[in-house]
């Protein structure tokens, strides 16, 4: 049904309208018309069956039926991978339509953020093993030391996480002290 | 992305307007409101088929998603198509569902709709009462949809024995179109149309 309507229509869109030139220019201008936002098309993507679109236009139409990707004129198979940008003249970016506009929302990705913990963990990296471990004493002792040496999961130098662990462990390593004198004149 | 939706279909409003479809008579588009979410589609019935010579009015809603989705269409005029619902004038065509395309326009579907009046799919009704007519008694299901097209859409030929049933049926206190549907149903078989509509 489609079918039949369509190449009704596309004959007697391209049957010859007769006459004068401005007919002419205006099917050449239709000639770099996106077919999606039958604009000029901007960003311009063609496909491998020869149908020019916007990128951002043919984005959103692949977006739209991400498990039926068909070209939207002919309904030949289409992706993202398969289409060839055009750099026209005037174009001196010559930047690839596809990696600017817009940016496929499945392809983002955040890192998790590296101080977003709960500051108080901040100190189990290097005292899990320290409290009330009486037979331990120094234990608790030596590990305070392990502060300000770098590894790699101390936070760097500088930022406020640092600080917090310089003063953490400047506390920590009070306690450990009050608690071996304790220890030895108990 | 409204935005480019009007800025579409006020595109292609012009350009259905210069279409030879347009000048010859057979589409016609209107407007029914300032933010181009609503239009009214004409179409002319197809000759050689019952609905030659009607005037078919169609319901057109632009999505916000449009072009990405296609617009909803519906018949105003009442008419008997095994592809249309006889009820609420909902259309079953592959290209107004999955088989939408962005580059499609409002005039190559109004072009596809008269297209199905010339050729129903009755193996993919919408309405399964016309269907099965269409499929049981083409002859009646043409002189039906002849009816139908002569009372609802302007179409010319009447049909004098349908009429006298409906007329019938009226004059024994049953709205007319109710009268009209009974009798289609039941392949105008006056008395099987009043045993249901009395029951
Ligand atoms: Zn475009
Ligand atoms: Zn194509």
């Amino acid at each position: 049904m489609a079918e039949t309507s369509e190449s009704q229509a596309s004959a007697s869109a391209s049957a010859p309208g007769g006459d004068a030139g401005g007919e002419d220019d205006k099917r050449d201008e239709r000639m770099l018309e996106c077919n999606i936002c039958l604009d000029t098309a901007r960003d311009a993507v063609v496909s491998m069956c020869g149908h020019l679109f916007c990128w951002p236009c043919l984005h959103q139409w692949l977006e739209t039926r991400p498990s039926r990707k068909v070209c939207p004129v002919c309904k030949a198979a289409i992706s993202r991978d398969k289409v060839i940008p055009l750099y026209g003249r005037g174009n001196t970016k010559q930047e690839d339509p596809r990696n600017k506009v817009p940016p496929r929302p499945a392809g983002q990705r955040t890192e998790p953020e590296n101080n977003s913990g709960f500051p108080g963990f901040g100190f189990g990296e290097g005292f899990h093993m320290s409290f009330g471990i009486g037979a331990f004493p120094f234990g608790v002792f030596t590990s305070t030391f392990n502060f300000g040496d770098s590894r790699p999961s101390a936070a760097p130098h500088g930022t406020a996480q640092y600080e917090e662990e310089q003063f953490l462990s400047k506390i920590f390593l009070w306690v450990a002290i009050l608690f071996v004198l304790w220890l030895i004149f108990a | 992305m409204a935005n480019i939706a009007a800025k579409r279909i006020k595109r292609e409003f012009k350009e259905v307007m210069k279409s030879e479809e347009v000048a010859g008579g057979a589409i016609k588009l209107e407007l029914v409101n300032d933010s181009w979410t609503e239009l009214k589609g004409q179409i002319a019935g197809p000759p050689d088929t019952p609905y030659e010579g009607g005037t078919f009015l169609l319901e057109i809603k632009v999505p916000e998603t449009y072009p990405f989705n296609p617009p909803k269409i519906r018949f105003m005029t009442k008419i008997w198509h095994p592809n249309v619902s006889s009820v609420t004038g909902a259309i079953c065509l592959d290209i107004l569902k999955d088989q939408w395309a962005a580059a499609l326009t409002l005039r190559t579907v109004l072009l596809s709709i008269q297209a199905l009046l010339s050729a129903a799919e009755p193996n993919d009704p919408q309405d399964a009462v016309v269907a099965k007519q269409y499929r049981e008694s083409p002859q009646l299901f043409n002189l039906t949809a002849k009816h139908w097209t002569n009372v609802y859409a302007g179409g010319p030929s009447s049909i004098f024995d349908f009429n006298q049933k409906v007329q019938l049926l009226i004059d024994m206190g049953i709205d007319e179109h109710q009268a009209r549907v009974a009798l289609s149903t039941y392949d105008w078989e006056l008395e099987r149309a009043t045993e249901q509509l009395f029951s």
